[in-house]
């Protein structure tokens, strides 16, 4: 298994070798445009020229190489293929490539990949680690990246580094999926703090994001509404929660070693 | 007014197939290995040709600034493709979340304008004509709905799960058509192709015919054998699978159990929904109580 300071050392390193490439082919190919003109030298420049432009092709068609062996990964974790997905990351990592966009899909994966294997801390690192860097054009990787990274904090029960990494998703305009997920996360944390209130607001509008999550994030998120309202005494609201909760999944399902949570279920009516 | 009769009518299918027709794609790694071999020639024979020293170096100045305006504008042109790409597939995911969220006016006006212009993937076309069908069907145009998924399933190459998925699909619409020999050929082909996957997708179609064909008594024993799947893989869509077999009981003349079950529907979905998708279901509205929703939700 890849060691995620390794990976992460490796990805800054390549990051500054690739930039220094880029800019000595650029130098390069300028010096051998401006040079004849300028100098008044009678060297074939041309040639030189050519080679640059060659090693150029040669070197992003490398790095395209990485980036579809990269691209397979996100499948690979879906399907649970963990060690194909980590083989494929890895050799991503380990390949030059031209383009830092490359690199930074590469580490994302293993975020995912991480996170995907419940090691929390690494995908909290990974996440920082690609976060780190300017993102530019890749605002839909920056989203994913701050999910992951509050979703890893929670799970370590770093309540402060979760409320960090949710309160900057606050300046991107999400997709609906993102939402739902924002949405769940944001249930859990209110739950750990005891925000009761906060949790119940707008609560229809919650109900109905719940309908279009997958079923265990759905029943979860009903589950943790219902312990909201229970805890508010809004028994009516609990029961129907709970009861929306039940059908979807088994209450060891929804709160797996999470005994405050698998409580409601034992709740009477 | 000679506009109007002019446009093509909304959500036409034979028209939207043929508009969005991928283009064949420009080949601009051809255009740069051609690029490069025209300026190795060019510089040669600059550089074997008898004029003088000064010429020669500005000849070759001309064909590097030559050389570098065209790669230059070769990645200009990849980067306004990868964007008009990008652009399309995040209007496709638009559709998507515009179904996911019911509003089928908008996901249809957006179809109309995604289909109207030739696709630049072949992979968004088919996801769009795979939403054009869902919002087709919602629209009661179940033989255009038919025509599309058939469309798919014949000229577009397809993995097993979309296969699948559109198939489900195609005779969910059969049988919303009242189309039933085909609705029952269909679903024989996807038992075939599922080899003994579970599927709650199926599951939930072969309920609905025997609903419709007046079998309650097999659709029960499908309903209570893939229960768990069904709401394994079907999340709050497992409220379909409670309304059918709700009119199932009712037909079976077991009202303890078909209350249990509308209850269990109409927890998870709100009636209105659960009645457009399953007209068949709207005799039980008179005869049983919905799961009463609390005033915070309501």
């Amino acid at each position: 298994m890849l060691p995620v300071d390794v990976a992460i050392t490796r990805f800054r390193r390549d990051l500054t070798i690739a930039a220094l490439v880029r800019f000595a082919l650029l130098v390069a190919a300028m010096v051998c445009v401006f040079a004849a003109p300028l100098f008044g030298s009678h060297q074939s420049w041309m040639f030189i020229l050519l080679v640059v432009g060659g090693i150029w092709v040669l070197l992003s068609y490398r790095s395209m190489q990485g980036t579809r062996l990269a691209a397979d990964s996100p499948s690979l974790i879906a399907a649970g293929e963990f060690d194909r997905a980590e083989s494929h990351i890895d050799a991503s990592l380990r390949s030059f490539s031209l383009f830092r966009n490359a690199k930074i899909l590469s580490l994302h994966h293993l975020a995912v990949l991480r996170h995907a294997q419940q090691r929390w801390r690494e995908s909290a690192l990974l996440s920082q680690a690609v976060l780190s860097q300017k993102l530019g054009n890749m605002q839909g990787l920056a989203r994913n990246s701050l999910l992951l990274l509050a979703d890893s904090m929670l799970r370590l029960g770093d309540l402060r580094g979760a409320f960090g990494a949710m309160t900057r998703l606050y300046r991107y305009r999400l997709s609906l999926g993102e939402a739902l997920v924002l949405q769940l996360l944001q249930l859990d944390y209110g739950w750990r703090i005891g925000a009761w209130e906060s949790m119940l607001q707008a609560v229809g509008g919650k109900v109905q994001m719940c309908e279009l999550m997958p079923r265990l994030n759905a029943a979860r998120s009903q589950a943790l509404l219902a312990a909201a309202a229970f805890k508010t005494n809004r028994i009516e609201l609990a029961q129907w929660l709970r009861r929306r909760a039940q059908l979807l999944a088994e209450p060891q399902e929804i709160a797996p070693g999470q005994p405050s949570l698998e409580e409601i279920f034992r709740l009477p009516g | 007014m000679e506009a109007m009769e002019c446009s093509p009518p909304f959500l036409d299918v034979p028209t939207l197939l043929q508009a969005s027709e991928p283009r064949p794609r420009t080949p601009w790694l051809h255009f740069l290995i051609g690029g490069f071999v025209l300026t190795i020639v060019l510089s040669w024979l600059v550089g074997h040709s008898s004029q003088s020293a000064q010429t020669q170096d500005l000849l070759e100045s001309v064909i590097a600034f030559g050389l570098m305006g065209f790669v230059a504008s070769i990645t200009l042109s990849g980067f306004v493709s990868v964007r008009r790409a990008r652009a399309e597939q995040a209007a496709v995911g638009a559709v998507d979340e515009l179904i996911q969220l019911r509003r089928w006016p908008e996901a249809g006006l957006l179809l109309q304008s995604l289909l109207s212009r030739p696709a630049r993937s072949p992979l968004a076309r088919a996801q769009a004509l795979l939403f054009l069908a869902m919002v087709l069907a919602r629209y009661h145009r179940f033989e255009d709905s038919v025509s599309v998924h058939d469309f798919i399933l014949g000229e577009i190459p397809l993995d097993d799960a979309t296969d699948h998925v559109v198939r489900l699909g195609r005779a969910m619409a059969m049988l919303r058509e009242d189309n039933l020999l085909d609705a029952d050929r269909a679903i024989s082909e996807l038992r075939r192709s599922s080899r003994g996957v579970e599927s709650a997708g199926l599951a939930l179609v072969e309920i609905y015919r025997d609903v419709k064909t007046g079998h309650p008594a097999e659709a029960i024993e499908m309903f209570e054998k893939r229960r768990d799947v069904l709401r394994r893989q079907l999340g709050h869509r497992v409220a379909d699978g409670w309304a059918l077999a709700a009119r199932a009981y009712d037909l079976l003349d077991r009202p303890r159990d078909a209350q249990a079950a509308y209850e269990n529907a109409t927890v998870l979905m709100p009636l209105p929904e659960l009645i457009r998708r399953y007209p068949e279901i709207t005799p039980l509205t008179s005869k049983y109580k919905p799961a009463p929703a609390p005033a915070e939700v309501a």
